[in-house]
């Protein structure tokens, strides 16, 4: 083993940090889709049909006990095996980047799923009822009343989820995508191998850095929205 | 899709399980104790160790499992050969170790950092109030950890536990970097002859899939169990 370089421990920075965008494009992607859909998931969570209790509850069953690293191949060879079976159409040409959008997005829908459920049972169903009763339309209720509260609850959890996918998105160096990892394990390769300690140190270090971002980000946010609602809390305080 | 090969791997992946619950089970064993440690070293903030145990679980939890694992793997054991053979001469065998040991190092270092976090959560939830009253009633302080706090820690703590241990356990399948021949490393290599990723895969995802159901069935079996007082109180 050759003796640890600082000098190519920070070059290493210049190597990896051209491909943090293609790291960031995928997490950011991943974020909407498995938010959209863990939304739909909660949705069929709370309602009163059983069919969608029952699909919403198993498919999150199911997913949580998968391991990232199976449903990102699965998906990677099994998804447009899928569609040319049964849609006939052939995603050879699709890019890797497509596959791991896919796989994080189902995988961290379910996570969300639960976070977003939770939420959404902590907020007062009263709430709900004060708001139609002042003469607000459903949907009126929902997006002005309930949303922003869950929206609150929900948010130490959601950062935790989204810190969980970040981490995960580092495994989709596994199917031939270049992202940091990628760049990172190209770089061993070309030095045959040797300064695997600078080059995975260099990348842990721009992970530490991102995940710091979030956690300070979502501390910042939570005190930012608590504080409005600690308003809201002392004005019905005093009204009532 | 090939089914006979599909049923074929799924036996053959089933005796790689040994190794992934050996796995899984010997990192939360090590953790357990050493993950206390680490959040009574928090939780008391005892001067030096304070800023580094914040450190650690803080680089610990950010970077990603294989990071972790390509880390370790690639440098642990020239390390540990530099140290043992180099400057003490123990001649050892260092590279000879079965890499199930490096295994368990590397996802022990994951569990300590992340139940640490779980035990102090657990331990600040609960309130002082209940520290004071068993201080009135005369009892030591060790003896309020051992029948006022940490029993009721533990209960607010499983649920998170069961989390990590799932976590783990999904983490486990990355152990083939490692060269560990769990499930995920025998069901890799039969698809390798004859390119069946797809069967291979879903053999995988049907065994984490069960193992998973039975940890979720053990957990919230453990959680009602230890929270049975707690029930009977708020009922």
């Amino acid at each position: 083993m050759p003796p640890f370089s600082f000098e190519f421990f920070l070059s290493v920075f210049g190597e990896i940090l051209p491909y943090l965008p293609i790291t960031l494009l995928i997490i950011i992607l991943s974020i909407i889709f498995s938010s959209l859909l863990g939304s739909f998931l909660a949705a069929g969570g709370i309602s009163r049909s059983l069919f969608w209790r029952t699909v919403t509850q198993s498919y999150v069953f199911v997913l949580r006990s998968t391991p990232p690293i199976v449903l990102l191949f699965l998906v990677f060879y099994g998804f447009p095996k899928l569609l040319l079976l049964f849609l006939n159409i052939n995603v050879n040409g699709w890019q890797k980047s497509v596959f791991v959008v896919i796989a994080l997005s189902l995988l961290f829908a379910s996570n969300l799923a639960e976070v977003f459920k939770a939420a959404y049972l902590t907020v007062n169903t009263g709430q709900r009822e004060a708001a139609l009763m002042a003469g607000l339309s459903e949907w009126q209720a929902f997006y002005r009343i309930t949303l922003p509260q869950t929206i609150v609850v929900a948010l130490p959890n959601f950062a935790n989820t989204v810190a969980a996918l970040i981490k995960d998105a580092a495994l989709a160096y596994v199917i031939g995508l270049v992202d940091m990892m990628g760049a990172g394990n190209n770089l061993i390769a070309r030095n045959f191998g040797h300064h695997s300690l600078e080059t995975y140190l260099a990348l842990a270090v721009v992970y530490w850095v991102i995940f710091i971002i979030v956690e300070q980000g979502t501390k910042y946010l939570e005190k930012y929205l608590s504080k409005s609602r600690a308003v809201d809390t002392t004005q019905s305080g005093v009204t009532a | 899709m090939n089914t006979t090969f599909l049923i074929h791997t799924f036996w053959l992946s089933i005796s790689g399980i040994p190794l992934t619950i050996l796995i899984t089970g010997a990192a939360l064993l090590l953790g357990l104790p050493l993950g206390f440690g680490l959040a009574w070293i928090k939780i008391r903030k005892i001067k030096v160790l304070y800023p580094l145990a914040v450190a650690y679980t803080s680089l610990i939890r950010a970077t990603p499992m294989v990071l972790l694992i390509l880390l370790f793997y690639s440098t642990l054991p020239s390390f540990l050969n530099v140290i043992i053979n180099k400057h003490f001469h123990l001649g050892i065998k260092v590279f000879d170790i079965n890499p199930v040991i490096y295994a368990i190092i590397v996802f022990a270092l994951i569990a300590i950092a992340n139940l640490s976090e779980v035990f102090r959560s657990a331990i600040l939830t609960i309130d002082p109030g209940q520290k004071e009253a068993a201080l009135m009633v005369g009892l030591s302080p060790t003896q309020i950890y051992r029948r006022i706090i940490i029993p009721q820690a533990l209960v607010s703590a499983i649920p998170n536990i069961g989390n990590l241990t799932l976590n783990i356990l999904k983490g486990t399948s990355l152990a083939f970097m490692m060269a560990v021949p769990e499930i995920t490393a025998v069901a890799k290599t039969a698809a390798s002859y004859t390119y069946n990723y797809t069967e291979a895969y879903i053999d995988i995802f049907v065994i984490y899939f069960i193992l998973g159901a039975i940890l979720q069935v053990i957990f919230k079996f453990l959680e009602r169990y230890l929270g049975r007082h707690k029930l009977k109180r708020t009922a």
